[in-house]
């Protein structure tokens, strides 16, 4: 077997000249809870295993109207967080449904990110607030809108020797909500996944975010349904015709977990569901 | 390329080489000797590799051996004090929370991070603690009122 190099580097510019080194045959190494399954069963052959858990990734601030999270928080630290209990509930709801407590105290969201699965649960509920990303790599650093990260399954705009250093989330307003649709509540990877953000002015709905998990080969955001709601009055109609759209720009998949036409119904009553509920609808 | 790693292990340092591919459940098992954590699946999802890093419970098959350098890890094999048994070991054998075993040392580890953290549980609470652990003998329902029996303060150390 080839000799695998390990390095815990505790500086940042040091991480990123390792990465940028070995290219496609690094592994970045932050909870572990989605790499090194790939390890065990000899799906991946890395060169050399960067781990980033000694560059104090781990924190979250509020700071300017947003909240700005070390993408080395791991899932528990965020959910022990006040701020985002207080300023981000929907998702600690997303978060309490991932996975199980002994998964939650090592992964971090930046590997939740970077993994780039479409079945990744604290991205649709980071798309719904407008989310950036800091990316830092050898020749500096870059923000980017989240909903521009990812480019298909395990795909990212990640650079060679880049890695997620910070999560930004303005603290916008609205009512939001997250569904989640599994196999069993705990440690279920989505079969669907929504969160919605909706502002009102009475009755009448002024701005709307829509988010998918699991429905497409990216974690994807619904402008359709999105522009319906805009300026319109929201009632059990509008409702019904703003599901049908979202799911309208989905490309579900059969899996060993549930049918793409599972996944549709199941997609479109989630997201009437949580819709209702984030306009504060009695449905 | 092996490197060196110490930390310490049920109250004891340890000095080893670990490859850099080698998870903490290895080298428990195969290097240490020391095999109260079982290998169910290999990929984070049976719960019965679980063991606490400072305290906090963790999949020792998804825990890269070396970065687990500095830290403390308790195994079931840390539970007892000498040969008097912790009060959940006591509770699962005297109420039979279990029937091959198999799942137990990742039970009960799970279980003493829940009572450290919330001394007094509510059922809902210590199901979804719990949910992450699982028995293929079904021994559930009596792993929860092992757990309530322990709460309520009926197994005393
Ligand atoms: S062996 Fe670690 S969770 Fe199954
Ligand atoms: S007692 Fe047999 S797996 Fe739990």
């Amino acid at each position: 077997m080839k000799d695998v190099r390990y390095f815990a580097p505790t500086e940042m510019a040091e991480a990123t000249q390792l990465l940028a080194r070995y290219g496609d045959g690094a592994a970045v190494l932050a909870g572990g809870t989605d790499l090194v399954p790939q390890l065990n069963y000899y799906e991946r052959h890395p060169e050399a295993i960067v781990f980033i858990g000694n560059l104090n990734l781990g924190y979250v601030k509020e700071d300017d109207s947003k909240l700005v999270i070390g993408a080395g928080t791991t899932l528990a630290e965020l959910l022990a967080s006040d701020l985002v209990v207080a300023h981000f509930g929907i998702l600690a709801d997303a978060i309490s449904e991932l996975g199980t407590v002994a998964i939650r105290t090592t992964a971090t969201i930046g590997g939740n990110i970077a993994n780039a699965s479409p079945a990744a649960d604290t991205v649709p509920p980071l798309l719904v607030m407008d989310a950036d990303l800091v990316l830092v790599g050898p020749d500096g650093e870059r923000t980017v809108a989240l909903q521009d990260f990812f480019t298909g399954p395990g795909e990212t705009i990640l650079d060679t020797g880049e890695l997620i250093s910070e999560i930004h989330v303005p603290l916008l307003n609205g009512g939001t909500s997250f569904k989640k649709v599994g196999m069993r509540k705990a440690q279920s990877c989505a079969i669907a996944a929504v969160a919605v953000r909706i502002e009102m002015d009475g009755d009448t709905c002024t701005d709307a975010r829509v988010a998918l998990g699991s429905m497409a080969p990216t974690p994807l955001r619904c402008t359709t349904a999105e522009d319906l709601l805009k300026g319109e009055t929201l009632d059990a109609d509008l409702v019904a015709r703003c599901a049908e759209a979202a799911v309208g720009q989905t490309k579900p998949i059969d899996d060993q977990r549930a049918s793409a036409w599972y996944r549709i119904k199941a997609g479109k009553a989630l997201i009437a569901k949580a819709l209702s509920e984030a306009a504060g609808l009695g449905m | 390329m092996k490197e060196t790693l110490s930390f310490v292990l049920n109250g004891s340092p340890v000095d080893v080489l670990a490859a850099p591919t080698e998870t903490l459940l290895d080298l428990l098992r195969e290097q240490l000797g020391v095999t109260g954590p079982k290998r169910g699946c290999d990929e984070g999802d049976c719960g019965t590799c679980t063991v606490l890093l400072d305290g906090q419970p963790v999949r020792s098959c998804l825990t890269i051996a070396l970065t687990v350098a500095g830290k403390e890890i308790t195994t079931v094999e840390g539970l007892a004090d000498g040969r008097k048994l912790h009060p959940l070991q006591k509770a699962f054998h005297e109420r039979g929370a279990f029937q091959c075993g198999f799942c137990t040392p990742g039970m009960l580890m799970s279980a003493k991070a829940l009572l450290d953290g919330n001394p007094n549980p509510t059922r809902r609470e210590i199901v979804d603690h719990m949910s992450g652990n699982l028995c293929r003998c079904g021994s559930y329902e009596e792993v929860i009122e092992a757990i309530q029996a322990v709460a309520n303060g009926e197994y005393k150390e």
